[in-house]
Parts: structure tokens; C-alpha cells; sequence
């Protein structure tokens, strides 16, 4: 059993904004968050939230796919956020779903490249019984060899549902053809009429004795590419041609803008107001989708532009349109009024998706887990209002060039007759 | 981290035909659905077909508003009673177009780029759902922008561009929707649908809400415009407002909306659905493993007195994504033979903005119930499907434990003392179920189908003695699938007209 590193509790608790006018730097992230590590390295965050009776209460877990560095082990981590509902010893397989149950609690988890999330979102009534259950499982999680086997079909399922449409095999494909060594290869928080010292109180009694034990893993660095790369995907079935160009780009930090600059690269290159987007898209039709299908990562990984086409022979057009205008921005031609509409898109945008608890909770979880710091999407936040042009002409100056580059093709090839 | 391409993601519908497999074609829209109440219906004939009384209609613009001042965002919802049961014969998925031209095409100001143009700054959402009968526009923006937010969104309707060039894009869109994306890049939504075509052969909810391959190919950027003015109209129209929402936006929005046409086309009639009890449609298709949908149509509505008591037992047979669900216990967590299975008690679409629940106005006249297994290998399809049916035919003839009741009750906490006030053995008939799968080995799964032979199970870890015993009851568990009505359809030709 792996070890984990903990990073983060985080409890939502809902109160009233304190102001109903937040000064401009909060203006984005109009919360306030209430921060104590424990002695055992434990941070505990609370957020008030205007949620009366509900609270979201998410763990974050710093431990992800880029931890599988044993060979033959991929897909472990995952695997292993299913085990985590399996029980102990005092809170046996079922005891969870009875007691979370009995309260309407949402209960659930995802795992990335880089985190662990697991979230149970409810009613603030379950709250004490819940801190016990998720300090018990963190510190005491037992399973029966069977039980283990039995989710491992499960998990299979899981895999077996998306495995129609051809992004899961891209993936796979494009990491395999542009990581080398590093494992990216393969591929707590409500509404609480809570007395916050109380939680907290709850939390230092179940999560306190956790002994803290770093695990030692070592990720292989990543070597610097050297020269373009490719890789073709015939599909079997019916789907569009894909066109993916993917350059190695640096992780996102909460002491860099590099997180903040690729989400706006993102949106400049390819974006809805794109050049690119209205000639492709819009006026040629020779592309359904574009997007740039990533999220912040932990360590250097890609910046995939990912273009759906409308027909196999559009491929070359499009791929010079795509490469013209990365050209541009190395050249140093910047809209510089797209630029600041791209930070509003960005940050209202962020705003916007912050409907519930759950959703602050969990985007804070990610930033957090992520980056590191448990203010890191205040950080990110903060970035994203300063990138100028000019810092855009630099990143794709060293990032999205040629020798850097990793180009996925992927053509439809149904059997003969369209049904085998 | 390649996530799935929303061009090709089915988020717009869950319901529709199935080409040229109408086995019971009937004159439908003209038929007046007789007035017989709902829970007075004889449901205790599980072939007897099924008729709904009409849907309330809304005063002309009703207006609905939940006022909340603590937050700066703005949501607004403009909700047509119209939807792809509008669409006429042969013209399948007009209503799915009409609606996605005028929201995303342009306005008479604006180009479509121009109107994204616009819209960017602000993050807003301007987004259209289509579903049989609702069609709703969906708006929503920081306060900060609302004024312009208001002019653009209502723009939409009242002065749409209609945009030949968009108009051949977003239908060159929606025929990948059909051809790529419904009949082979997500056999979920591919099984859901099909369960559609199969319950409501022949009735105006067969067809997929996004359109038919043939349907969306003969429509003219005319018929478009025509059926804007027949559907987005006044008497059609019910207004919701929430947030920071004071006079003068409800006043503005009000006055703004009286420009749309007061009345248009006459509503369509909707005809008894016949039983589709025992039928089995099997899509084949390429693909690792086998999908399963089944379910039976319901007149049974909210309102009605015994939709909470089955809303209250298919919670504790299977709650959307949850563990506690007994068909999520039994299958996955004891059996493993997928990720997860469900029941539901009325039609349910995933609201993929909102993690596990439903999606909001998706009111419908006529309901069904279903279960829905995720994907299973196909050696355990029939026995997957068995488990199901027995599960469900369990709690249709075995009273609740106690302690299964107090947890469900917590669970759903308003639905108190529900189940003791009807028989569940009323509404749950297992032998009502109408069954989908989409397979590889078709024929392999139509022949154990219509052979009623036993499905043995094996599994790569122990299991307890009881599990085992009940399998013995499993794997000979009666299907309700009659012989005669195992139908096998190429997904390549499914919703082609």
C-alpha cells in the first residue's frame, strides 16, 4: 500500500460574506479562507459559503499516475482512490454507505496525473460522523483480497465506458510518443452553522494521531527533447480525423505565471475569438472543434492544440493555419485588446463556475494540490490579471518550437462496408 | 487529460427513433389522448398501452422568479414549451436546428463571430437545450455586464441572423452528432437512446432529439425560419429569472420578449404508447463490451400519488451514482461486473454541468421508467441483465427492511412515510421491461436471448456462500423478453430516417 501525502482538509463553512463589496484583488475569488496546519503536517482549510444546511468537505491527496514509477503498476493510483471506500477495521465495507448514506450525502473521488481528490458533499448534520469516517480511512483503510479483486472488474468497466470514443487511445498515444522517462508516460468542505473552533476541534481529535510518512518516490526527470516527433492513430469505427500538436511546456507553480500563460495561450491560439478559430471554424468549415484538452500539472508536461476535422483532406490546411499563428506570436505580433479580454474570459469565467461549495471546494483542492500552497488559486488568480503580451512572445518563443513538438494524427478507418 | 470533444458528446438529448424499425406505426400526432387520470389508469396490464394526460400550460410568458441578493450572478432561463415533437415527418431534428441557429448563429447586429465577440469579455453562457417537448435557452452573466448580456440574449430570438453559412455548419455538427457520436463514440448514450426508439416506436418521442441522419439532410435554411415563428412563441413561453433580479429587469426582459410572436402552430396531440413489454432491441456495433438499457413507459408524473412512493423505491434500487443503491451493492461492489447501475423513476439526462443530477426542465408528458447497467463484458451481459430483473422484481414483491427503509429515508430525507401509503407491485412489474444492448456479437446475444438459457457466471475472486447461492437464482432468473420481439440492428443504420 502506497503512502500517502497528505496536503489538504478543507472544510467549507457558510456564513455570510464579510463584505459586500471585496476589494479588487479578491474580486475573482470573493472567499475567505481560514488556514491551521496541524502539528502533523496536516493543513486544514474552511471557506464560509452562503449554503444554509450543506457543507462540501474534500480531501486532497498530492499522489497521482506521475507516482507510478514501478513498471507493470500503471494505473495504480486510481485503483487505489476505488480501495479507499472499502473500509476498516472499526468502519467495515458498507458502514460508509450506511452511515453517509442515511444522511444524503454525495460521495465520491477522481484521480489525476498529479492528485487525489475525494469529496462528500451534504448535509452539515453528518458533519462529526463524517471527520471520523474520513480520519479513520486515511489512517486504517483494510481490505480482503477479494474485495480487492472484485473492484478491479470495476475499475475495468470503468475504462470499458469510454473506450467508444477515440480521446482515451489519443492520450495514451500522444504521452507514450512525447514522454521518455517521466511516468506521465502512461497515462473538505458546506454550510455550517459551525462553530468553526469546534470543527476544527473535531478534526484535531480524529486526524491528530496521523503519523506523518513521507513516502520517497523518484520521478525520472524528463530529458529535453530534441527533434519533432510523431505519432498516427488509425481508428476502427466512425469518428472525425484529429490534428494534435503538443509542445512540452513547464508545470505550474504558484511562484511562476507559466500555469496562468498556457491557460491564456490556450484561449489566444485557439480560443472563440481566435483567428484561427473564426477561419477554421467559422468561415472555411474545415474544422468542427478546437481546444486545448490539458489542465495544470505538477511537473513539465504538454500544451496540446487539439483540432477536430471536418474531413481527412482538410489535414494540411489547417496544420499550416495552426503553425502560422504560433508564428506570429514567436514574431512578437500580439493582440494586446484580445490579451486583456482573454484575463476577463479567464477570471469571470472562474467566478462563474463557482456556483456551490462543492465547486469552490474542489477548485480549490486542485489548485492546491496541484501547486502546492492552499492559497494557490488566489495565486493563480492573481497571475492570471498581470501576463502581459510580451511574456506570451517569450514562453512561445522557448516552448513551441519545432524540436519541442509532438504531432498526433488520427484517421478514421471503419471495416469495409461500415458494419462489420 | 485528452477529454472528450463536446462536438462529438451527446449532451443534448437522451430520447430517440429507430430507423426503420417502427414496428407498430401508428397516425400519431392527430390522436386526442383520452382524459383518463393518470393514477386511475390500468397499469395493472403490463401490455395494456399507456396514455398521459396533456401537460399544464403556462399563461403566455408566465413569469417565475427566485430573487437572491447575495450574489453577483445573474441566471436566466427562457423555457419553450417545444421540442423535437414538433418536428414534422421526414424533417426530423428541425426543432434541435432552429433553436442551435438562433442561439449560436447570430444576431441581425452581429455575425455568429461577432456575437462570440461579444459574449468573451463577459464569460457568459448563452447556451440552448433541446429536448421532445422543452426547449430551453439558457443565460447567464456577471452583473457587472447584464444590460448588454440582456440586449444580446434576447437578440437571439427576436432578431436571429439565420446565416445560411452557419446554417450549414451547425447542421454539418449535428449529422457527426448521429453518425459519429451517437452510433459509435459512446455506446451509453447510444443504449439510452435506443431504449427511446424502442419504447416509443412509432409515437413523436421515437426520434433522436438531435435529429435523423435523412431528417436533418432535407431540411431548408426556410423550413428554419418558418418554424421559428410557428414554435418561439409567446403562449409557448415560461420566463425564469434568479439572482440579483429586481423590477426593472423583470419589466425589461418582459417587455423586451413581447416582440416574439404571440402564437404559432397548434399543439401537438400525443397519441397512447403501446406496450413494448418483452421487446429487445440489440444495436451491434464494434465494441468491447455490452450496454444495457431497459425500461417500461409510465403515465405515472409528478403529481401523481404514487410518484413519490417509486421515486422513494427505485432511490433504494438504485440512486443515480450513488453507493447505496441496491442494484450498485449487488452488481458492482459484490459481483464487479461494472461500474456502476441504476434506476431511475422518471426520465433522467445527466446534468454533466452539475456532477449527478438530473438536468432541470426536462418536463415531459409522457414518462418511463428504466435501469440502466454501465457497461458489462459481453460473457456477462444476459446474467448482468438477469441480476437487474431480479432485483427489481425482489422489491416489487418483498416488503423494505427497516433498516433498508430508515437509510433510504434518510437518504431522500423529504419522502418520509412514503412507501407505506401505495403498493409498489402497482407501478414496478418487471414483465413491462422493454430491453436495449449494444454489442458486438449480436446474434450470439440474441440467440441466449431467445433461448431463455441459463447464464453461469464465473469470477476471479472467492465469494461468499450466500452470494453464490443467490447466484444459483441469477443465472435462471426468467427474462421477460419475448422470442418473437429480439430485434438486431446495425448502430451503423440506427436514426438514419
Amino acid at each position: 500500500m502506497p503512502r500517502l501525502l497528505p496536503l489538504l482538509l478543507m472544510l467549507m463553512a457558510p456564513v455570510l460574506p464579510a463584505s459586500a463589496q471585496p476589494q479588487e484583488s479578491s474580486r475573482f475569488f470573493p472567499y475567505t479562507l481560514k488556514t491551521t496546519k496541524l502539528p502533523n503536517g496536516l493543513t486544514v482549510v474552511r471557506v464560509p459559503f452562503n449554503s444554509p444546511g450543506i457543507v462540501a468537505y474534500i480531501t486532497s491527496v498530492r499522489v497521482g499516475s506521475r507516482n507510478e514509477v514501478e513498471a507493470g503498476r500503471t494505473g495504480f493510483a486510481h485503483f487505489f482512490e476505488h480501495m479507499m471506500f472499502k473500509g476498516t477495521k472499526s468502519n467495515p465495507e458498507g458502514q460508509r454507505e450506511r452511515i453517509l448514506g442515511g444522511f444524503g450525502f454525495d460521495d465520491n473521488a477522481f484521480t489525476t496525473d498529479d492528485i487525489t481528490v475525494y469529496q462528500a458533499y451534504g448535509p452539515t448534520a453528518g458533519l462529526p460522523q463524517l471527520i471520523a469516517l474520513e480520519a479513520d480511512r486515511f489512517q486504517h483503510l483494510e481490505y480482503s483480497e477479494p474485495s480487492f479483486q472484485t473492484e478491479a472488474l470495476a475499475v475495468l468497466g470503468e475504462y470499458h465506458k469510454s473506450a467508444a470514443a477515440p480521446d482515451l487511445k489519443m492520450e495514451e498515444s500522444l504521452a507514450k510518443t512525447a514522454f521518455t522517462r517521466h511516468t506521465y508516460q502512461h497515462t473538505t468542505l458546506g454550510f455550517y452553522d459551525f462553530d468553526d473552533a469546534q470543527v476544527l476541534e473535531a478534526v484535531t481529535k480524529h486526524y491528530g494521531s496521523w503519523k506523518r510518512e513521507l513516502a520517497t518516490v523518484s520521478i525520472p526527470a524528463e530529458p529535453a527533447q530534441t527533434k519533432a516527433r510523431s505519432v498516427h492513430v488509425d481508428w476502427a469505427q466512425p469518428t472525425q480525423p484529429r490534428h494534435v500538436l503538443a509542445w512540452h511546456t513547464p508545470a505550474a507553480r504558484a511562484d511562476t505565471p507559466d500555469a496562468a500563460i498556457q491557460a491564456m495561450l490556450a484561449e489566444y491560439l485557439v480560443g472563440d475569438t481566435s483567428p484561427a478559430y473564426k477561419e477554421l471554424v467559422l468561415e472555411k468549415q474545415l474544422v468542427e472543434s478546437l481546444s486545448v484538452p490539458t489542465s495544470p500539472h505538477r511537473d513539465p508536461y504538454l500544451f496540446p492544440i487539439d483540432a477536430t476535422l471536418q474531413d481527412e483532406k482538410h489535414r494540411a490546411a489547417v496544420d499550416a493555419t495552426l503553425r502560422r499563428d504560433v508564428k506570429a506570436l514567436v514574431d512578437g505580433k500580439v493582440d494586446a485588446a484580445r490579451v486583456k479580454a482573454i484575463q476577463d474570459h479567464l477570471r469571470y469565467g472562474l467566478l462563474m463556475g463557482m456556483d456551490t461549495p462543492r465547486d469552490v471546494a474542489i477548485d480549490l483542492a486542485f489548485y492546491a494540490g496541484v501547486m502546492g500552497p492552499p492559497d494557490a488559486l488566489a495565486s493563480y488568480l492573481k497571475q492570471l490579471g498581470t501576463v502581459t503580451p510580451q511574456q506570451l512572445t517569450a514562453f512561445a518563443k522557448k516552448y513551441l518550437v519545432e524540436t519541442n513538438l509532438t504531432v498526433l494524427t488520427l484517421t478514421p478507418k471503419p471495416a469495409a462496408g461500415g458494419t462489420p | 487529460m485528452l477529454k472528450s470533444n463536446p462536438s462529438v458528446s451527446l449532451v443534448f438529448a437522451a430520447a430517440l427513433s429507430l430507423a426503420g424499425c417502427a414496428s407498430t406505426p401508428k397516425p400519431m400526432p392527430e390522436a386526442a389522448p383520452s382524459a383518463t387520470s393518470p393514477a386511475a389508469t390500468d397499469t395493472a396490464k403490463s401490455d395494456a398501452p399507456v396514455t398521459a394526460v396533456p401537460l399544464k400550460q403556462p399563461k403566455p410568458m408566465e413569469l417565475v422568479v427566485q430573487a437572491r441578493q447575495d450574489t453577483p450572478l445573474v441566471s436566466l432561463r427562457l423555457v419553450f414549451h417545444t421540442g423535437s415533437i414538433d418536428d414534422p415527418k421526414g424533417k426530423e431534428g428541425l426543432t434541435f436546428l432552429t433553436a442551435k441557429l438562433m442561439a449560436e448563429g447570430g444576431t441581425q447586429k452581429l455575425t455568429a463571430a461577432q456575437l462570440l465577440e461579444a459574449l468573451y469579455p463577459m464569460a457568459a453562457e448563452l447556451t440552448v437545450t433541446t429536448d421532445k417537448e422543452m426547449t430551453t435557452l439558457s443565460g447567464r452573466v456577471h452583473q457587472d455586464f447584464l444590460p448588454r448580456f440582456l440586449e444580446l440574449y434576447t437578440d437571439t430570438l427576436l432578431a436571429p441572423r439565420f446565416d445560411p453559412a452557419e446554417f450549414e455548419r451547425l447542421r454539418a455538427n449535428a449529422l457527426n452528432s448521429v453518425r459519429n457520436g451517437l452510433r459509435s463514440e459512446d455506446d451509453e448514450t447510444l443504449g439510452k437512446v435506443g431504449l427511446d426508439a424502442l419504447l416509443y416506436a412509432g409515437h413523436p418521442y421515437a426520434h433522436f432529439t438531435g435529429g435523423t441522419v435523412q431528417g436533418l439532410q432535407s431540411l431548408t435554411l426556410d423550413d428554419v425560419k418558418a418554424h421559428a415563428r410557428r414554435v418561439f412563441t409567446q403562449d409557448r413561453l415560461v420566463i425564469g429569472l434568479a439572482g440579483p433580479v429586481d423590477a426593472n429587469l423583470q419589466q425589461t426582459v418582459t417587455s423586451r420578449l413581447a416582440g416574439l410572436p404571440a402564437t404559432g402552430a397548434p399543439r401537438v396531440a400525443l397519441p397512447a404508447v403501446p406496450s413494448s413489454a418483452g421487446r429487445a432491441l440489440i444495436l451491434q456495433k464494434p465494441t468491447l463490451s455490452t450496454a444495457v438499457s431497459m425500461g417500461f413507459v409510465t403515465p405515472m408524473r409528478r403529481g401523481d400519488p404514487d410518484f413519490f412512493p417509486v421515486a422513494f423505491a427505485l432511490s433504494n434500487l438504485g440512486e443515480h451514482r450513488q453507493f447505496v443503491g441496491v442494484l450498485f451493492n449487488e452488481l458492482r461492489e459484490q459481483r464487479g461486473l461494472n461500474y456502476g447501475d441504476y434506476a431511475y423513476a422518471e426520465h433522467f439526462i445527466e446534468d454533466r454541468g452539475n456532477g449527478t443530477f438530473n438536468r432541470t426542465n426536462l418536463v415531459r408528458t409522457q414518462q418511463d421508467v428504466s435501469l440502466w447497467l454501465r457497461p458489462v463484458v459481453p460473457a456477462n451481459g444476459v446474467f448482468a441483465t438477469r441480476g437487474a430483473v431480479y432485483f427489481l422484481d425482489r422489491m416489487s414483491k418483498e416488503p423494505l427492511s427497516q433498516e433498508r427503509f430508515d437509510l433510504v429515508r434518510g437518504f431522500l430525507q423529504g419522502y418520509t412515510r412514503l412507501w407505506e401509503q401505495s403498493d409498489q407491485r402497482r407501478q414496478l412489474q418487471p414483465e413491462k421491461l422493454a430491453f436495449v444492448f449494444v454489442t458486438e456479437d449480436a446474434d450470439g446475444l440474441a440467440k441466449t436471448l431467445k433461448s431463455g438459457a441459463p447464464s453461469p457466471i464465473t469470477y476471479a475472486s472467492p465469494k461468499s456462500p450466500e452470494l453464490l447461492k443467490l447466484d444459483e437464482t441469477l443465472i435462471q432468473q426468467k427474462l421477460p423478453v419475448r422470442p418473437d420481439a429480439v430485434q438486431v440492428v446495425p448502430a451503423a443504420e440506427f436514426m438514419e430516417r
